[in-house]
């Protein structure tokens, strides 16, 4: 019997040599194939489109489409006021969009977690809903809200507040209504999750130890929380610079926006290497200012935490 | 009674706020049940728009191609960061290389999707659906890979050194010790791509060419042609299904701790 078996382990042993060292390699090598094909998705899909892109915004074609030289020709047909003008307007978009959604969400947030109570859970769920809700189908449900005939006026009309419609749509107020309502839950969804992770004892402690409201929060909430607000910040920054639909929808059509002028150039065939030079300048534009913010957001929170050395990583 | 008062402020807030979030909804869904088409005011009850909604077949097509883009480009997506993560079980200190894929979502959309555009009509591919789910699997791994790595990393990794010394090939400890623990992330961070997908507008605007028409784009296109009830008993519906889709991604949430 023990031969049997030894017999067969000495086979297995030998099968095992003759599978070569092929069947090993592939084995070894296995995971790195299997592990790379993100990278070459990333690859040709994000890094070699980038970088055609800021290629093709110096390069000069000829008629057939080939190669003819180096210019910097598109650069300087958009270096104009008027499109310093639309960034400009991106960027104040995103700024004052981004200010208003800290100034609600930073409340709300604390609110759901130290006043929501049982209802918790609820009130995040009702939050995630318009937040998974197709945004254009947010514009179109305004529409109802703001119209001439809409909800709002046909309310303060019937309780005789107005005598005549007021004129909604179409301004600063709709597009930065629409905006702050598109992304208050990018700003609210990372400080929910960090104030609900704290531990609450803490603030008991600072109380206990005499420290009133105020300085709790300065002390202590705000700075648990700095990596979340600062996360909210750019979730809400990056997407409000670039967006472009929700003032087109909104606001009438009546300010120029990065996005606007980019598709204008880029889905017209002729003015393409146009397009893609603005964008490239936009590109840049979003990092100064990215660099911008978060100095001033260091020389903040330096100001506000003060002392406060224990909650800095 | 002023203390009073002020505790109620929170509560107040949140009223408000909330009511801010659920006005537009709610009176969208209202107007899907008038019988008369907006401007005009409220006539009667009635389902008629409901009726004509299943009988128009632009809406359908638009969100049957949505839901094709979204589950594909999901797929694909979870796909590469399942195999990423196969790579980093065996060798975790290729996890810096993740740091790569950060920039999509850094770069705005608007920005994305014109260097696809560009790059697509370069190599001469034909712009359609299969370009807007590539778009969207690019946008989608910036979520993916980030949260999914964090979690991983999480992991005491003795773990799965315990379960390789007792004689796990390293593709069993994958499926049968590393997977199981990330399950709930991944089936959550799963179901915010195939939301994202479904509604994103701006990547879909560059990269669907002519031809292919998403339900985000037919929207657009409606909004512009005017308002039609229809399209109030279409929100209505897809409302309802949100509301399933996100019931069931909170059955993930605590185990998930995405948020």
């Amino acid at each position: 019997m023990s031969e049997a078996l030894s017999s067969q382990l000495s086979l297995h042993v030998k099968k095992e040599k003759n599978q070569s060292s092929f069947w090993k390699r592939v084995k070894k090598e296995f995971p790195f194939a299997i592990g790379s094909t993100p990278f070459i998705w990333q690859l040709f899909f994000f890094y070699l489109p980038l970088f055609f892109l800021i290629t093709s915004s110096v390069i000069k074609l000829s008629q057939a489409g080939h190669f003819e030289t180096f210019t910097l020709e598109h650069f300087r047909t958009i270096f104009t006021p008027t499109y310093f003008h639309v960034i400009k307007n991106s960027l104040s978009l995103a700024f004052f969009t981004t200010s208003i959604c800290l100034i609600i969400g930073f409340p709300l947030a604390y609110s759901i977690v130290f006043h929501g109570g049982r209802l918790k859970s609820l009130l995040l769920f009702l939050l995630i809903i318009p937040f998974w809700t197709n945004f254009i189908l947010h514009i179109y449900a305004w529409f109802f809200v703001l119209e001439k005939h809409g909800f709002i006026n046909s309310l303060l009309l019937s309780t005789g507040l107005i005598s005549d419609p007021i004129q909604f749509l179409n301004s600063y107020f709709s597009i930065y209504l629409m905006m702050v309502y598109f992304y208050l839950p990018f700003m609210v969804l990372p400080i929910f999750s960090s104030l609900e992770r704290f531990d609450h004892s803490l603030l008991e402690a600072s109380l206990d130890l005499g420290a009133n409201k105020r300085q709790t929060l300065r002390r202590i909430l705000i700075p648990v929380s700095m990596n979340a607000i600062k996360s909210g910040i750019y979730l809400v920054f990056i997407p409000s610079f670039g967006e472009f639909v929700i003032p087109e929808l909104m606001g009438g059509a009546k300010d120029l926006f990065i996005g606007n002028v980019i598709s204008l150039f880029v889905m017209d065939y002729h003015t393409a290497p146009i397009g893609i030079a603005f964008t490239v300048i936009s590109v840049v534009a979003l990092l100064l200012s990215l660099i911008v913010l978060q100095f001033g957001l260091k020389q903040v929170t330096k100001l506000l935490i003060g002392g406060t050395s224990w909650a800095k990583s | 009674m002023g203390k009073k008062l002020k505790g109620l402020i929170p509560h107040a807030f949140l009223f408000v706020t909330f009511g801010f979030l659920y006005l537009p909804l709610l009176v969208l869904v209202a107007f899907s049940f008038n019988s008369r088409s907006f401007p005009s005011p409220w006539g009667n009850f009635t389902l008629k728009w409901y009726k004509e909604l299943f009988s128009s077949s632009g809406v359908w097509e638009s969100f049957f191609n949505s839901f094709i883009v979204a589950s594909t480009s999901t797929l694909l997506c979870t796909m590469l960061t399942m195999f990423l993560l196969y790579l980093l079980l065996r060798y975790r200190t290729l996890g810096n290389w993740s740091t790569l894929f950060y920039g999509n979502l850094i770069i705005p959309e608007t920005v994305l999707g014109v260097g696809l555009l560009s790059y697509f009509s370069l190599l001469n591919i034909p712009l359609g659906i299969p370009t807007i789910i590539i778009a969207h699997t690019v946008l989608g791994l910036g979520f993916s890979i980030p949260i999914l790595f964090t979690r991983f990393f999480e992991i005491d990794h003795r773990i799965f050194e315990a379960s390789r010394v007792l004689g796990a090939s390293s593709t069993q400890t994958f499926f049968k010790v590393a997977l199981p623990l990330i399950r709930p992330t991944f089936f959550a961070t799963g179901l915010m791509i195939f939301i994202i997908s479904f509604d994103d507008f701006v990547l879909t605007y560059f990269c669907s060419g002519t031809s292919a028409q998403t339900l985000s784009l037919f929207l657009v296109a409606s909004i512009r042609f005017g308002v039609s009830p229809v399209i109030n008993a279409f929100a209505s519906i897809l409302l309802i299904l949100i509301i399933l889709l996100a019931s069931l991604f909170f059955s993930f949430k605590k185990e998930a701790r995405l948020f």
